[in-house]
């Protein structure tokens, strides 16, 4: 540093902090700082996690910005000192802070080439109309390497086709490809159009999506319930891609649908486990965590699909590798503190019909009411039991209380609580004697076991919370009795009892005299009309005063009521969906130390990271959605650094196997550096200036020279660059598990293209915790594109799941592409693969009737898209002749040929 | 097996390691040490150790449920002393399942066995004998109270879904000395499942190929047989028809190893298809070996059991590098596994005549052996459960704030036992360890340092501790 500027400096700190840091006027304030406060374990004497602030100004300029950039982010978030050492004032703390910047600038961050604005770069000058063909090929000769010839027609149309659909092209498509008259680029054009504008484009495309954000229809952890309602979110992403629904409206809709009739795409927001309500502790700590957790996913799947950062990182402490504060991570968890889980009203046609129809379901309701009305006039029955009832009686002196359950509304015998209320008198409240804590002794014919306790001296244990207290629960259904012994003698008139797990329908209360020891009958049920609720036979109902068609009758009744009543609030609660659901108010955020619940530190207020977008303390958000919007507003930005980049790249990554950026949710320092970054840049800017447009991008990509190259090795350029990252060569690959499994099924003419909808099963059960049967066979119904089958978390598909087909446990922005025994064992054994490979044969016999050389070659043309050659015909032919024709149709579907793209 | 060119060739033609030439960029970019590279076509081929190991295969016994430390393992005294007394200081003490009764002493009696004296309860009397041979580690906690999260953590170091298992871990490591069969085998309880599944031993973002395979004496590989459909000629000739087109199919790709590994996955299969049934196969075992494993039992599910733990050393003498077993399934009240909530004596008398002898036999075998010399057994649960009876139950609540697992076998030290809880075995007190310790000490076993063994995921280099670990060097014989 130089002397003058140091000069400055100083004059600058004296006036600018007061008494504290002032009186060492012989060194530089900040020096007094770091002796103060940091020394003593980065010093001379002990240098905790190998930093020493003694001699900092030894250091080369950009070291030292480094060092005291890490200071300023440890002592802003209160990291440092640490809490038991010796603390700052907050003058002091904010001064040097402040210091920090005015002296070396804004930290960092700003460096990594992800956060800076994307800036459309000159393409190089170059052959052809293509501009990605121009970055590409200006690299490749940098390595003195060139682009492949093109792929030939039939390679052409199998990879593309395959590429952007998931399905391979018919033998027609093919033929008609080849013979196309026109040249070879309008001709592909029109090949590329027909995909684009093909439902099947969004299928395919709408699974990668799929796979980023780990989306399942079940929630995970322990119990892994169904989601039932979660299908409508697949849908909107299939119709959103097929409609071409702009990138910045469609990262609108997921955030804030609600605001934009799109309720089904805010299944974005909880497309990731989530405890349910049961399985979380009962303490406040358990409850505040399960809240963080939930919010984590949140914010995982936000951060990193959306902005390709890990923020999720930043949960406990900063980020270690990115720009990240941990201020960050709250500020982010903010935006959605309004947030649940859960099913929401899917409002459009189907809910105004339903809400049409929701007048005439009440008429009906209020008359089938009335008629029980007429009915319990009629034969003088009391009002039906509550689920808290009180039972008032003459007063009796009693010393115990006896209530014999014969049978209730359904299952074992269950109360929370009995009570026993005595007489007021002369100033004397009337009390609860059947309390533990008064003395009272419980019993029961019987408790249940189970995990929690179910044991009678829950009756009087004093509470009803049903977060905090326990039901008795008898052992099994039928009649069962319990009885309170009191602590004294005691004049009582009324009873009180809370139901449990089941609520009694006929029963009789007694009280024992405590004179006489002769049990009274104080309460029954003969002359009451049943609940609504109550799911008894009516044959085994009996009611004063009524005859058994009569009891028969109200039990018919009942059961239209029930029935009406389901109705009615089906309709009145309208189509529900499995999506994110918004409070109004909001709980506050804190950012917690160590990311504890318990540790609450600042209040935070809603914010995107602050590398990416200054906080602006003028403009505080009033209504929650207006945090949401804020933060779609924020990532639809033209000039937002990564918004763009992350989805070009993920849309480069699956049509070449691996994107310009090798982890496309992560393109933070961690992450890998692009391998082409001017042509990353150039594609951002030019899909957001036509206007977001993923089909656009697609057109682009596909036509280009680079895509349509043949995929054969050459020594030369594997030897220079074996994974082909360069691109001098179409990187083959391996087809993912749904584009073999829907590939299977059009070879074999089965396939069912049934859209929308709930999805079809793998498993015996939709959701659960265990003990999934595999189905190995199926019907048409099974037969429809794999993104149509029912996403269970944590469970592999059987066969295909061995493909890397992820199990949504954790976000899958790339799959690996393994190869093992057990997918071998899978397609060369199953039923699923052998039936298949039947119905191939018997469609390719239908194709063209005689002739088995004739059925070899169809087969080929129909599964590989190419004739086969003469040594391969001769070679199927022998293995269709001796063993029959389908099992020349499982060997190509187990060829490597058929499940590479090449 | 039809390889066009040498692994040696494509090491001199890339001028780098096999590495850069990988079968996905991601497995590429990775090897599970500097001096290690995987070979796409056997991913599963040996590799070596960070440094030399005491043990080179691992059998582990997980007690879905979470296995009573007070009424097995771990002795208290005062436990019997004050039974029926409330804990002292949590009196009132709400935990998983709700409010907590009085402390309960064991519902077994303890005894000294062998010559360490070790005291260990009547519900485990064959283990028990072989206190001699047992490390026990007293003082494990785990961070999560819930069954399916703290397996998640026993057997993948995270609490969530998703990461890999230990197995899978060891497997990219080291991969395994057979050829002929998968080099992880988890092997379910005959009742079912355990409760977190697939993902104890999956392989989470680490490639498919390091996932175990799961199979038992009473559950085969799925389609590992022809179908019965499928004459053998007729299966014969399709293979050697598949042979011919993939290699036809090389012939145009030359030099492109994802092929090479394809055709390699099929000759692995096939070697795994007349491998794997005479693995399974326990006919040729011994009247006296099946009676020392409980596998003649009357009682099917010990029987079942036992002859898993006899398959588990079968796998073992192949060259399986990681064989987990199972003893107990899913949620069911404690019906079927260790979760002893409401009448912990009655089921867990049924639990413990399952998994003693079976465990004890294969013990006892693996010394007869000497294999144990070189194989590591890892006996290991969730969490542990309460000192009290839960209020109105006859059983005990979670109790991930101390619990007892132990080590037998390579390297670990024998007859010792390290950490305690307090004096009713509510809390981890002496020397408390986390499962990353417990992981770190395992991985250090099998010659792997566990900050070395990483794998970039989502943002960070990830590991089986995630950012913990301390190697437990007391316990190291």
């Amino acid at each position: 540093m130089s002397t003058i500027f140091y000069h400055v400096l100083l004059a600058i700190c004296f006036l600018s902090v007061g008494v504290n840091l002032a009186v060492a006027a012989e060194d530089a304030p900040y020096r007094v700082f770091l002796m103060e406060y940091c020394v003593s374990c980065h010093g001379a004497k002990k240098q905790e996690a190998d930093l020493r602030f003694d001699g900092l100004s030894d250091l080369p300029r950009e070291e030292l910005r480094k060092q005291w950039h890490q200071i300023q982010q440890k002592l802003a978030a209160r990291d440092m000192p640490p809490e038991d050492a010796k603390q700052p004032d907050a003058e002091s703390r904010a001064w040097l802070l402040d210091w920090i910047t005015k002296t070396y600038g804004e930290a960092m961050e700003g460096a990594h080439w992800a956060f800076q604005p994307v800036i459309r770069p000159e393409v190089p000058d170059t052959v052809g109309p293509n501009a990605i063909d121009a970055f590409v090929l200006a690299k490749l000769k940098q390595h003195e390497l060139d682009v492949a010839p093109p792929a030939d027609r039939r390679t052409l149309i199998r990879r593309v086709t395959l590429d952007v659909i998931g399905l391979p092209p018919t033998p027609c498509e093919v033929q008609a490809f080849i013979e196309d008259s026109d040249n070879l680029d309008v001709a592909y054009a029109r090949v590329v159009d027909r995909l684009l504008r093909s439902p099947r484009y969004g299928e395919r495309w709408a699974q990668h999506w799929l796979d980023v954000i780990r989306w399942a229809e079940t929630v995970g952890f322990e119990t892994n319930f169904e989601r039932p309602n979660a299908w409508h979110y697949r849908d909107w992403v299939i119709d959103a891609l097929n409609d071409d629904k702009p990138y910045d409206r469609f990262i609108f809709e997921q955030i804030a649908g609600d605001t934009a009739e799109a309720d089904a795409a805010l299944g974005f927001l909880v497309a990731g486990p989530a405890n349910l309500p049961d399985q979380i502790g009962r303490d406040e700590e358990a409850m505040r965590h399960a809240r963080q957790d939930e919010l984590d996913e949140v914010i995982r799947t936000v951060s990193q699909s959306l902005f390709g950062l890990t923020i999720g990182c930043a949960r406990c402490h900063d980020h270690k590798f990115d720009p990240i504060q941990q201020h960050d991570y709250y500020a982010m968890q903010a935006i959605f503190a309004g947030l649940s889980y859960g099913d929401r009203r899917l409002r459009g046609k189907q809910d105004d019909e339903w809400s049409a129809r929701v007048p005439q379901v009440r008429d009906k309701l209020a008359a089938l009411e009335r008629e029980l009305d007429e009915m319990q006039k009629t034969y003088q029955l009391r009002p039906p039991l509550e689920t808290i009832q009180t039972e008032l009686f003459k007063s009796v002196h009693v010393d115990a209380v006896r209530m014999e359950i014969a049978a209730t509304d359904q299952g074992a015998a269950s109360l929370y609580e009995f009570e026993i209320w005595s007489v007021a008198d002369d100033g004397v409240l009337a009390e609860n004697v059947a309390l533990a804590s008064a003395g009272a002794t419980p019993a029961a014919a019987s408790f249940a076991l189970a995990n929690q306790t179910r044991h009678f001296d829950n009756l009087v244990d004093g509470s009803v919370d049903k977060r905090q207290a326990f039901p008795w629960v008898a052992a099994s259904a039928g009649p069962s009795w319990l009885q309170i012994d009191l602590a004294a003698p005691v004049t009582v008139d009324h009873i009180v009892w809370h139901s449990g797990s089941s609520t009694p329908a006929s029963y009789e209360i007694k009280g024992r005299d405590a004179e006489s020891g002769r049990w009274q009958s104080i309460a029954h049920t003969k002359d009451r009309l049943p609940r609504t609720g109550d799911m008894r036979a009516a044959t085994d109902v009996w009611i004063d005063g009524m005859s058994r068609p009569q009891v028969d009758a109200l039990f018919k009744l009942l059961l239209e009521i029930r029935a009406t009543q389901s109705e009615s609030s089906r309709l009145s609660a309208g189509p529900q969906t499995y999506a994110a659901s918004f409070t109004a108010t909001p709980d506050e955020t804190w950012l917690l130390r160590r990311g504890d619940p318990m540790q609450r530190a600042v209040e935070v207020a809603p914010a995107v990271p602050t590398v990416l977008q200054k906080p602006d303390a003028t403009s505080k958000p009033e209504r929650e959605v207006d945090r949401r919007l804020a933060l779609a507003r924020h990532l639809a930005r033209p000039d937002h650094p990564l918004t763009a980049r992350v989805i070009v790249n993920r849309i480069w990554q699956h049509h070449f196997g691996v994107g310009l950026v090798e982890t496309p949710s992560d393109f933070g320092r961690m992450g890998a550096r692009p391998s082409h970054p001017e042509l990353l840049d150039w594609l951002a800017a030019d899909f957001v200036a036509h206007g977001w447009s993923l089909k656009e991008l697609h057109r682009l990509i596909v036509r280009s020279r680079t895509y349509q190259q043949s995929s054969r090795p050459r020594d030369d350029a594997l030897a220079i660059d074996a994974e082909s990252r360069l691109l001098w060569r179409y990187p083959p690959r391996r087809l993912d598990a749904e584009a073999i499994r829907d590939s299977i099924l059009t070879v074999s003419g089965k396939l069912n293209l049934q859209t929308h909808g709930p999805g079809f099963d793998f498993f015996d059960q939709r959701g659960g915790l265990s003990d999934y049967t595999v189905k190995e066979t199926f019907d048409a119904s099974g037969w429809r594109r794999m993104i149509y089958a029912h996403k269970i978390r944590m469970e592999l598909v059987d066969i295909f799941g061995a493909f890397d087909c992820p199990d949504a446990g954790q976000m899958t922005p790339r799959r690996n592409l393994s190869v093992t025994p057990i997918q071998s064992l899978g397609l060369f054994n199953s039923p699923f693969t052998n039936r298949q490979a039947r119905f191939f044969a018997e469609r390719i016999r239908k194709d063209v009737p005689n002739g088995t050389k004739q059925h070899v070659e169809r087969a080929f043309e129909v599964a590989l898209a190419r004739p086969p050659s003469a040594t391969e015909r001769e070679r199927m032919l022998e293995l269709a002749t001796t063993h029959g024709l389908q099992q020349v149709c499982r060997v190509l579907f187990n060829s490597s040929e058929f499940v590479f793209l090449h | 097996m039809n390889q066009p060119l040498s692994r040696r060739g494509f090491l001199a033609r890339g001028g780098t390691s096999l590495s850069s030439i990988a079968m996905t960029a991601m497995l590429a970019r990775e090897a599970p040490s500097a001096s290690s590279e995987i070979d796409p076509t056997r991913p599963c081929a040996p590799r070596p150790s960070h440094f030399v190991p005491q043990a080179t295969r691992v059998i582990e016994i997980f007690c879905s449920g979470a296995l009573s430390h007070v009424d097995t393992f771990d002795y208290k005294p005062e436990l019997v002393r004050r039974d029926g007394q409330p804990l002292p200081g949590n009196e009132q003490l709400v935990s998983f399942q709700g409010p907590n009764g009085n402390l309960t002493r064991p519902l077994w009696k303890f005894q000294p066995r062998g010559e360490s004296g070790k005291m260990t309860s009547d519900l485990l009397p064959h283990i028990g004998e072989l206190a001699d041979e047992i490390c026990f580690f007293h003082s494990l906690t785990n961070k999560s109270n819930t069954h399916g999260p703290a397996e998640n953590v026993m057997n993948t170091g995270f609490s969530f879904d998703g990461f890999p298992s230990m197995g899978a871990w060891i497997n990219f490591a080291l991969g395994s000395e057979s050829q002929d069969l998968p080099a992880f085998v988890a092997i379910e309880d005959p009742r079912g499942m355990p409760q977190s599944g697939p993902n104890n031993w999956a392989s989470g973002f680490l490639p498919a190929a390091f996932q175990g395979t799961a199979f038992s004496t009473t559950k085969p590989i799925r389609y590992l047989d022809r179908p019965e459909t499928i004459p053998v000629d007729a299966d014969r000739a399709a293979r050697e028809a598949l042979r011919f087109l993939q290699h036809e199919h090389q012939k145009r790709f030359h030099g492109d190893l994802n092929l090479a590994a394809r055709v390699a996955s099929y000759e692995l299969a096939g070697r795994m298809q007349l491998s794997v049934p005479g693995v399974v196969n326990l006919q040729q075992e011994p009247e006296h070996v099946l009676r020392s494993y409980g596998a003649d039992s009357e009682n099917k599910t010990k029987a079942e059991f036992g002859r898993n733990c006899i398959l588990a050393r079968r796998l073992i003498e192949e060259g399986v590098r990681f064989v987990q077993i199972f003893n107990g399934a899913y949620a069911s009240g404690g019906r079927i596994n260790w979760d002893g909530h409401s009448d912990l004596k009655k089921q867990y008398d049924i639990h413990g005549e399952i998994l003693d002898q079976p465990v004890a036999g294969l013990l006892r075998d693996l010394k007869q052996r000497g294999l144990l010399e070189s194989t590591l057994v890892v006996f290991a649960t969730e969490f542990g459960r309460m000192p009290m009876f839960q209020a109105g139950n006859f059983g005990r609540d979670h109790n991930p704030d101390g619990f007892t697992c132990w080590l037998a076998g390579a390297g670990a030290k024998k007859g010792f036992s390290y950490g305690a809880t307090d004096e009713f075995g509510f809390r981890a007190e002496q020397h408390r360890i986390t499962p990353h310790d417990f992981h770190a000490t395992i991985l250090y076993l099998l010659g792997l340092d566990h900050k070395e063994l990483t794998f970039y995921h989502n943002g960070i280099r990830r590991r089986l501790t995630d950012v913990h670990g301390r190697v437990i060097e007391e316990v190291l014989a």
